[in-house]
């Protein structure tokens, strides 16, 4: 019975090995990209008037009309009429202009914020840090197309974005502590390039039409 | 017909300890039941106190940012409350299962009061902190919450339920060893 009491103990003492266990965050979608997803995917299995319905009930559409003012113009019209007539690359045009233009205005919000004084180092660092989250999160579901269309532009912004991540990552080891201050730089050079990209877009389907 | 008898027959733990141990398990499901039935009413509530400290949460009031923010916030908020309910149901049972090898072990009057008080104190206090780590989330954001429910909860409850494992399996092993 001894053995039997010890065998369970072990069993009890290596539960501590775990403790602390507070889960893991997986992030999630948003309503915007969630959408955005279930039009291209539909648009891909060439289904487009399961893609029309979805981008006209869904949050695609109403984000773009809250960005309206920053968008070129058209964007939400050219999109629904390049659904209606089965336009698949006209489609994938017009939202990765829309993606470009929502992480260009985060780059350009973040560096708005980063240029405000006050806070900590590490509390703009950590602020810094969530945008580049942000504009990764849209800029990331139009790389692809990018990278098609104009690759220099993809790897521009890619380029940026790595060099903003080193200076917002928090001090582990011998690595240097964040410096939010230059991060300013990097962002610019985002909202700058994705600015180019969506202007040429909008320029070469001006020309086009 | 002839019985063989036990050479240490089990000895059940003292009636208070059996209390504690049937209330965590009470406790668990009655958090259990509380999060389903009030899941929406408990989000709501956590939500509008992040809202209401936007710095202690780094909230920047672009809703892009912000929205990761606080589904992270409120994943956690949700996972403290299904790790008690976890943690203090299956505590109850460790809390019962050690103190009945303790209650039959541990022969010195001393150390057996004090491995069962610590197991059953460390047990049933242990899967408290992730109630409190849940419930200070909203005021005080993900790592500080954290922090607090370590120093106060987990490595005092904690240590004094590996504390008297530790302790119980000395004198098992010494006891083996005696044979």
């Amino acid at each position: 019975m001894t053995r039997v009491m010890l065998a369970l103990l072990a069993t009890l003492l290596a539960a501590p090995a775990a403790a602390h266990h507070v889960g893991a965050y997986v992030p999630k979608d948003n309503a915007v990209t969630i959408n955005f997803k279930q039009v291209k995917f539909s648009v891909q299995a060439r289904k487009f008037d399961v893609a029309l319905r979805l981008f006209e009930t869904g949050a695609l559409r109403a984000e773009m009309r809250a960005h309206a003012a920053t968008l070129p113009a058209g964007l939400e019209d050219g999109t629904r009429a390049a659904l209606a007539a089965s336009d698949g690359p006209e489609v994938e045009r017009r939202l990765m202009i829309f993606f470009a233009a929502l992480a260009r205005d985060l780059a350009l919000e973040a560096d708005r914020r980063l240029a405000e004084a006050g806070g900590t180092a590490e509390s703009r660092a950590a602020t810094g840090r969530k945008f580049l989250e942000a504009i990764w999160r849209y800029y990331n579901l139009v790389d692809f197309a990018v990278a098609t269309r104009d690759n220099k532009t993809s790897v521009a912004v890619r380029l940026a974005f790595d060099e903003a991540e080193t200076y917002v990552k928090p001090a582990t080891g011998a690595a240097a502590p964040a410096d939010p201050a230059r991060l300013r730089p990097p962002l610019q050079r985002i909202a700058q390039v994705l600015s180019t990209l969506i202007e040429a877009s909008t320029t070469h389907a001006r020309r086009d039409s | 017909m002839t019985v063989a008898a036990e050479p240490h027959p089990w000895r059940v733990p003292p009636r208070w300890v059996l209390l504690v141990a049937v209330l965590s398990i009470v406790c668990a499901e009655l958090g259990g039941a509380s999060m389903a039935r009030f899941k929406v009413e408990l989000t709501r509530w956590a939500r509008d106190a992040m809202l209401a400290r936007p710095a202690v949460h780094g909230l920047v009031g672009v809703r892009d940012v912000d929205e990761r923010i606080l589904d992270e916030a409120l994943v956690k908020f949700d996972a403290g409350l299904r790790l008690f309910h976890m943690h203090a149901e299956g505590m109850g049972l460790v809390i019962i299962a050690t103190t009945m090898v303790a209650a039959t072990v541990a022969r010195a009057g001393v150390a057996r009061r004090v491995i069962i008080a610590l197991l059953t104190t460390g047990g049933a206090g242990y899967p408290v902190g992730y109630l409190v780590w849940s419930a200070l989330i909203p005021a005080y954001g993900l790592e500080r919450a954290k922090t607090i429910a370590e120093w106060l909860v987990w490595i005092p409850f904690g240590s004094a339920t590996i504390v008297a494992l530790w302790w119980l399996t000395g004198l098992l092993v010494l006891r083996m060893i005696g044979r």
